[in-house]
């Protein structure tokens, strides 16, 4: 019985210490930095109509060259703070489901990414990369999910040749990265204080870049204007 | 090594290249090694040497590992190409397609289809190699033995060594891709073929979905097709599974394995060998593939038309028609008159004829990858004709094969997608006029990218236009056809010189009665002059 108090007294302790250590490197280290996204140009997104694997693929399907949102935001661009490390570790998944790579620009760090299939059909994952490996694998319907490698840091175009329209992007990014949302919004979290370098990229807009200073334990917001092509 | 044969390419496309570049075309083996040639001689002084006694055959086996450790040194000596030799050797031969840069932007470019590999990629289709760095013995193999069913020509008539500098020239426009070594692949344990094995092989055609470029039948028509390009841009058709004599890669069952667990480089063909459910899946569908259709087609020189008491069945799928003689013919693009052909789509077609007191009737089986009646702009109907002179005279004098000329006319039975048979009269591609008073008819079928069709017309003909179709007599014959869907209409086609039709003589019964009558008069002589001699004796 006493033991067993003791060996709880000796958890308490060490998982309060993490904790607390946790929270004071956050605090003292790490800030948010809001990153927002404009254009000013015209959205382009193509739809299209689907002649065949209709009962998994819809009738009708679009392609987000560009997504433009409320207020101008642009959707779907990558924005990472190259400099900060401590992303997150979760293993980033790519999905092909409807005929269309979900989500349509995935994020990752160097190293594995997951890719399932929830159609129940072939696809198959191309990708056009030119400082990682490129793959061309076919994934039918009772392969639910593969895993490659991607070392280097690209972006990656990902295309399936079996449906022709479907199209989507890996970012591998080191440091901490987001993708912006349907408003043109991205959330960097636990980005170390200090000057830190802020990039952006689009697939069709191309790359931006700006230096912030962040704050610790505060929101830092940084705004990029993209300029068509 | 596979051996290689005649029928690989369509002539037309050889020529074409000649034209261009001007090697001297020679088919042949491709030899591995330059060290190859004497290594028999070797093992056979070995074997004589060892004959005698059990104790030397130690000796002898080590001194036969060494030979075989040299001539392994010999084979990657040679492999080492001279990239400044194979430089001047790439300007002569190459570059008329491949470009001077290596970046398959050469003259004839253009006109190829598939285009010219881009060498500043470093990447290629055909490998053996589990990465994307092709080994040198790939580029060499692929050199020696060219890409049937393209432009590339097999380069066999160069020495092993001037292929072996192109080999290292040509890695030179991409350096970098070839930093990394090649990795061989390992295939799965070969299954051999087997009813079994190919029964499996279809099962997993059809859960891997194979049929989506391919088609159910393999013939190239999934409905994936028409939007498959590669990686440069340009549109790429899958292979017709059913010829695969055509494949690029050759068609053993260690390279059709290959293909299918690598996929090929830079097109829409996936890798499979982690997408099948057990790995020995690869062997199944490599013995089902080599189920479709024969090694190589047989070729005919002369089409058989038989005779029939019966009515002739106007459905192409009739049963009647599966037992009559077939003849494969080979097509080849139309490259005379502008606008030409140089990547026909239509290679083979093949007929079989019928024919009985009143009518003939000629049915055609052809593979084409898409029904198409045409849109008029892309575009147009799918259509074959079957060309004749209009009298049929014993000789050799005919009408200029390409659809007559202005002095003598030629007869076309043609048959157009939507429109049905027509019976013209020719002078030339572009001088065509229908006959009145149209004497034919015919019925087409298209499923799973081919065609069949049945021609029917009276023996006899009305008019000076038209022939009258007599049995046993030699008739001149030759064929064009249209893949509308690719684009090809009138210049733009396939077409064969002339060929010769025969309807083979009606058979009667006389056949059955008349040798038995021989035989038994025969034997009856043979019985009366043995009993003359006993009697005799």
């Amino acid at each position: 019985m006493r033991k067993a108090l003791t060996i709880g007294t000796m958890i308490t302790f060490v998982a309060g210490t993490a904790l607390w250590l946790a929270t004071s490197v956050s605090a003292q280290g790490g800030g948010t930095v809001e990153v927002e996204v404009k254009y000013n140009g015209p959205a382009k997104v193509d739809k299209l109509k689907v002649n065949k694997d209709t009962e998994k693929c819809g009738t009708e399907t679009v392609v987000e060259h560009v997504v433009v949102g409320g207020n101008k935001g642009l959707a779907n661009a990558v924005a990472s703070a190259p400099g900060a490390k401590g992303a997150s570790k979760a293993k980033a998944v790519l999905d092909q489901h409807g005929c269309k790579f979900v989500p349509h620009v995935v994020v990752m760090q160097p190293g594995e990414l997951e890719i399932k299939n929830s159609d129940d059909i072939l696809h198959n994952l191309h990708t056009y990369s030119t400082a990682n490996p490129s793959i061309n694998k076919a994934q039918p319907k009772f392969k639910k999910t593969m895993t490659e490698k991607l070392d280097k840091p690209e972006f990656v175009k990902v295309t399936c040749d079996v449906h022709s329209w479907m199209l989507g992007w890996v970012a591998v990014v080191p440091g901490v990265a987001a993708v912006t949302d349907k408003d043109g919004v991205a959330k960097l979290e636990n980005v170390p204080a200090g000057k830190q370098k802020i990039e952006v990229w689009h697939e069709t807009l191309g790359k931006q870049e700006k230096e912030v200073d962040v704050k610790a334990g505060a929101v830092t917001k940084v705004s990029f204007e993209m300029k068509g092509k | 090594m596979r051996p290689t044969s005649a029928g690989r390419r369509p002539p037309i496309r050889a020529h074409l290249l000649r034209c261009l570049v001007a090697p001297s075309l020679r088919r042949g083996r491709a030899t591995s090694q330059s060290g190859d040639s004497s290594a028999p001689r070797i093992w056979t002084l070995l074997g004589g040497l060892c004959r005698s006694r059990v104790v030397r055959l130690i000796v002898c086996a080590g001194v036969a590992a060494s030979l075989s450790l040299a001539a392994d040194i010999r084979a990657a000596y040679a492999q080492q190409g001279d990239a400044n030799a194979g430089k001047v050797l790439y300007e002569r031969k190459c570059a008329g397609c491949h470009g001077d840069k290596g970046d398959g932007k050469g003259a004839a470019a253009e006109l190829l289809l598939p285009r010219p590999r881009d060498f500043t990629k470093g990447l290629y289709k055909i490998r053996t190699t589990a990465n994307k760095t092709a080994s040198d013995q790939d580029l060499f193999r692929i050199i020696s033995d060219g890409m049937p069913g393209t432009s590339m020509p097999p380069w066999a008539v160069l020495p092993d060594k001037e292929r072996w500098n192109l080999v290292a020239y040509i890695k030179t426009f991409a350096a970098d891709a070839f930093k990394e070594a090649p990795k061989k692949l390992e295939l799965p344990k070969d299954v051999s073929s087997s009813e079994a094995s190919i029964k499996r092989g279809k099962e997993m055609f059809e859960a891997i979905e194979c049929h989506k470029c391919h088609g159910t039948e393999g013939r190239a028509d999934g409905p994936s097709r028409p939007e498959l390009k590669d990686e440069w841009g340009f549109p790429v058709a899958p292979a017709n599974l059913a010829k695969r004599w055509n494949f690029r890669g050759g068609s053993s069952r260690t390279e059709i394995a290959t293909r299918i667990a690598n996929g090929v480089l830079g097109t829409p063909m996936p890798a499979f060998l982690d997408a099948v459910e057990k790995p020995e899946d690869i062997w199944h569908l490599t013995n089902f593939i080599m189920s479709l259709g024969p090694d190589r087609p047989a070729f005919s020189t002369l089409v058989t038309i038989s005779s029939t008491k019966d009515a002739i069945p106007d459905d192409p799928n009739a049963e009647a028609w599966k037992k009559a003689a077939a003849s494969a013919i080979p097509l080849m693009g139309q490259v005379i008159v502008d606008p030409r052909n140089f990547n026909p789509v239509i290679d083979l077609v093949t007929i079989r004829g019928l024919y009985n007191d009143k009518e003939v009737a000629f049915h055609l089986t052809w593979d084409d990858p898409s029904e198409s009646k045409g849109d008029g702009k892309q575009t147009f109907p799918d259509a074959i004709a079957l060309q004749f002179p209009p009298k049929i005279i014993a000789g050799t004098e005919r009408p200029y094969f390409l659809m007559g000329d202005a002095n003598e006319a030629v007869y076309l039975l043609r048959w157009e997608q939507g429109k049905g048979v027509a019976e013209s009269s020719a002078n030339g591609p572009t001088k065509i006029a229908p006959i009145q008073g149209g004497e034919a008819s015919g019925k087409a079928v298209y499923a799973n990218g081919q065609y069949r069709l049945v021609i029917k017309r009276p023996m006899a003909a009305q008019g000076d236009a038209r022939p009258t179709f007599q049995p046993a007599q030699f008739t001149p014959v030759a064929i064009q056809a249209w893949d509308g869907g690719s684009g090809e209409t009138g210049t733009k086609m396939s077409l064969t010189s002339w060929y010769y039709l025969r309807l083979e003589e009606p058979q009667s019964n006389r056949r059955f009665v008349i040798p038995p009558v021989v035989a038994i008069l025969t034997l009856a002589a043979m019985f009366l002059v043995v009993r003359a001699a006993n009697r005799a004796r």
